[in-house]
């Protein structure tokens, strides 16, 4: 009874606004304001449980920390977006830090575009794989994370290495405008950017029909295959980026140092209400959701919660947001 | 060996004669490939053609084996098994709590293993849950469930790492018995039992014909839901017993101790050509794929390779298999997601 059965509409509101174009109810506005509510409750939450939180000394620190996570949820929306999925960002955020601090003595500032573009092209093969070979994204990606967290632990010998020259990347220490973080500057110019790209160019049209109907998008002779390449490459760029990042604000590179961000990527994603089963979402809708589940990270030990209930957290959290903006009409069996 | 691999052949036969050639191909290969790798390493190295290094391999091989025997039946199924490091995590410091150690007073010895596999298979139960009642994608769940597995177990590691005194835990890795391990036995024993699961119940079948054709099991009136939800918890409860084992190997508890085995197993199965669209395969293939994995491991150690490239190369072989799979009908899989 509940398996091959197609969900009726009505019974799965988030889903709704996906399929159907015009009158989306209040209900299905709310679910859609979803992680902007979100935030704010949890602002509010955090100002009640410490007045102290909501000060520009303690947001700027929360938006701060928040940045790589932004950037590789931004990236790896595009990939969900076209119905995929990148499990490889946090290994190959890691990789990159390695890369960057090793190529950093011989290159200097040019680095950071080196790095950038050689997980761009780590990120491009992997779409090629999977798009020539024909192999499910979340197979190439995992085969992708253990690939590229071997080569990270051989060339750096399973150690960390120091940053040697910080004056390349002190810019990212900066602040605009005397509050705005530059690194979290930069996550909002990446995101912005890649939103206006799309929007001004057919391939937000591309990319939401592969992720509605990847068959019919084909058919239609959408260029499916080069979109799904493009949008590995961006996840695998914005890797890059978010690994410079994290580099500078540790002044190190860590085969292991990103590990640990591949599911609040992945919760970040969810959360923001950009549909697994793709063409539903945004990148701004990643943003907000990697600043929720920033926000959680922070506010956990503030209000007194033990960080082991973080993991718990996330898993449920993945859970829930899938469950609530899963486009169930599409897929008529879930494995 | 060969005979029940031939005769799960003929069961899945008979309704799709297209693909039977890449089949029965596929079912001879991996066997020979471990006869090819075992023969190149032997000539490339003189450690590796020696006894002792036989027994090291099979001993290395148990808890992989064991972890391999459940997430045989998830994929089985077509779906897929992320939660290995959380389960493994969480029963491996359960155990370790339960049983004489320098933590507490406990000391429950087999009822203590008991609780850790019950613990695994509740687990597992949460991902198969889940996936049939919230109707979530299985890696989605198991991803989910393995971040929750994590939790639990910092929650009851809780800074202090509990080092086990119980003798028979920790004999279980040390002894043993006609020159293998315990451990080693008892991962034979699993296969031996997950193996029957799969031919002779009514589980190992419906999860056989949930990956060959979920729609058509479920028009012949079959509920397909509870029989998802058990092949979860089966799977949770090998990956909780193989958490036991890592337990006893290290005669600690440890959060990580399942840290790698979600990708180990995933490669043992698919090398051992179980497929990842589910419908063949089986717990048989994947021992072979589990051989396959550790003598390549234990090779290539022994000719002078970074065990660092271990995941590296786990990597390369599930994409290369995967793809070798999927390769025939590349023409009629325009969709891939």
């Amino acid at each position: 009874m509940s398996t091959p059965v197609i969900a009726d509409p009505a019974s799965n509101p988030a889903a709704e606004p996906a399929v159907v174009k015009g009158g989306p109810t209040l209900g299905q506005r709310v679910t859609s304001f979803m992680p902007v509510i979100a935030l704010v409750a949890l602002l509010t939450a955090l100002t009640i449980a410490d007045p102290d939180f909501l000060t520009q000394r303690s947001l700027t620190a929360a938006v701060r920390t928040s940045a790589p996570l932004v950037v590789l949820a931004a990236g790896a929306t595009l990939v969900v977006l076209c119905g995929g999925i990148d499990l490889s960002i946090a290994a190959l955020c890691s990789l990159s830090t390695v890369l960057f601090a090793m190529w950093l003595p011989d290159m200097g500032g040019l680095t950071i575009l080196a790095v950038i573009a050689a997980a761009g092209a780590i990120g491009a093969v992997q779409g090629l794989a999977h798009v020539l070979l024909r192999i499910p994204s979340f197979v190439v990606t995992l085969g992708g994370l253990s690939i590229f967290s071997a080569i990270a632990l051989v060339i750096s010998d399973a150690g960390p290495i120091r940053v040697v020259d910080r004056d390349s990347t002190k810019w990212l220490n900066l602040y605009v405008a005397g509050y705005v973080p530059m690194s979290f500057f930069v996550a909002l110019l990446v995101v912005a950017v890649v939103s206006l790209i799309l929007k001004l160019t057919p391939l937000e049209s591309f990319v939401k029909a592969i992720g509605y109907s990847e068959s019919a998008a084909r058919l239609a002779g959408t260029p499916v295959d080069k979109v799904k390449v493009a949008a590995f490459t961006v996840s695998g760029a914005c890797a890059g980026l978010a690994a410079v990042m994290l580099a500078s604000r540790n002044f190190s590179g860590s085969p292991t140092m990103a590990d640990n961000l591949l599911l609040p990527a992945v919760a970040a994603i969810v959360v923001g209400g950009t549909a697994i089963t793709g063409g539903h979402g945004s990148l701004w809708r990643s943003l907000a959701g990697a600043l929720v589940v920033t926000l959680l990270r922070v506010g956990l030990p503030i209000v007194g919660v033990p960080s082991a209930w973080e993991q718990i957290l996330y898993g449920a959290i993945i859970v829930a947001a899938v469950a609530l903006t899963l486009d169930r009409s599409k897929v008529a069996i879930i494995k | 060996m060969t005979s029940p691999a031939k005769a799960d052949d003929e069961v899945v036969r008979a309704p799709r004669p297209q693909p039977r050639r890449g089949v029965s191909l596929g079912d001879a290969g991996p066997p020979i490939a471990l006869v090819v790798i075992i023969g190149i390493f032997s000539l490339l190295s003189p450690d590796f053609r020696t006894i002792a290094n036989l027994q090291n391999v099979m001993d290395a091989a148990a808890v992989l084996a064991v972890a391999t025997c459940g997430i045989s039946f998830v994929l089985m199924m077509g779906s897929i098994d992320l939660s290995v490091p959380g389960v493994m995590g969480a029963s491996a410091i359960a155990v370790a709590l339960l049983v004489a150690n320098n933590r507490n007073d406990n000391d429950l010895g087999l009822l203590g293993v008991l609780v850790a596999v019950l613990l695994g298979a509740a687990l597992g139960c949460l991902s198969g849950m889940a996936l049939v009642s919230l109707k979530v994608p299985s890696f989605m769940t198991t991803l989910g469930v393995s971040a929750v597995g994590l939790g639990i177990a910092t929650l009851m590691f809780s800074g202090v790492q509990p080092n086990i005194s119980d003798a028979m835990l920790r004999g279980w890795a040390v002894n043993r018995f006609l020159g293998l391990a315990y451990l080693t036995w008892i991962a034979l024993g699993c296969v031996l039992v997950g193996w029957l699961i799969q031919r002779y119940s009514r589980l190992g079948r419906y999860a056989y014909a949930i990956g060959g054709a979920e729609e058509v099991l479920a028009l012949s009136g079959v509920k397909v839901a509870p029989y998802k939800v058990a092949v979860f918890t089966l799977a949770g409860s090998f990956y909780a017993l193989a958490g036991v084992m890592v337990t006893s190997q290290l005669s600690a508890g440890l959060v990580q101790a399942g840290k790698g085995y979600d990708f180990a197993a995933i490669t043992a199965a698919v090398v051992g050509g179980t497929l990842l669209t589910g419908g063949r395969g089986g717990v048989l293939h994947s021992a072979v794929g589990v051989l396959l994995v550790i003598v390549l491991q234990n090779g290539l150690v022994q000719i002078g390779v970074s065990p660092y490239w271990q995941g590296g190369v786990q990597g390369l072989i599930v994409v290369a298999a995967v793809s070798a799979a999927v390769l025939p009908q590349r023409r009629r899989n325009q969709v891939t997601k």
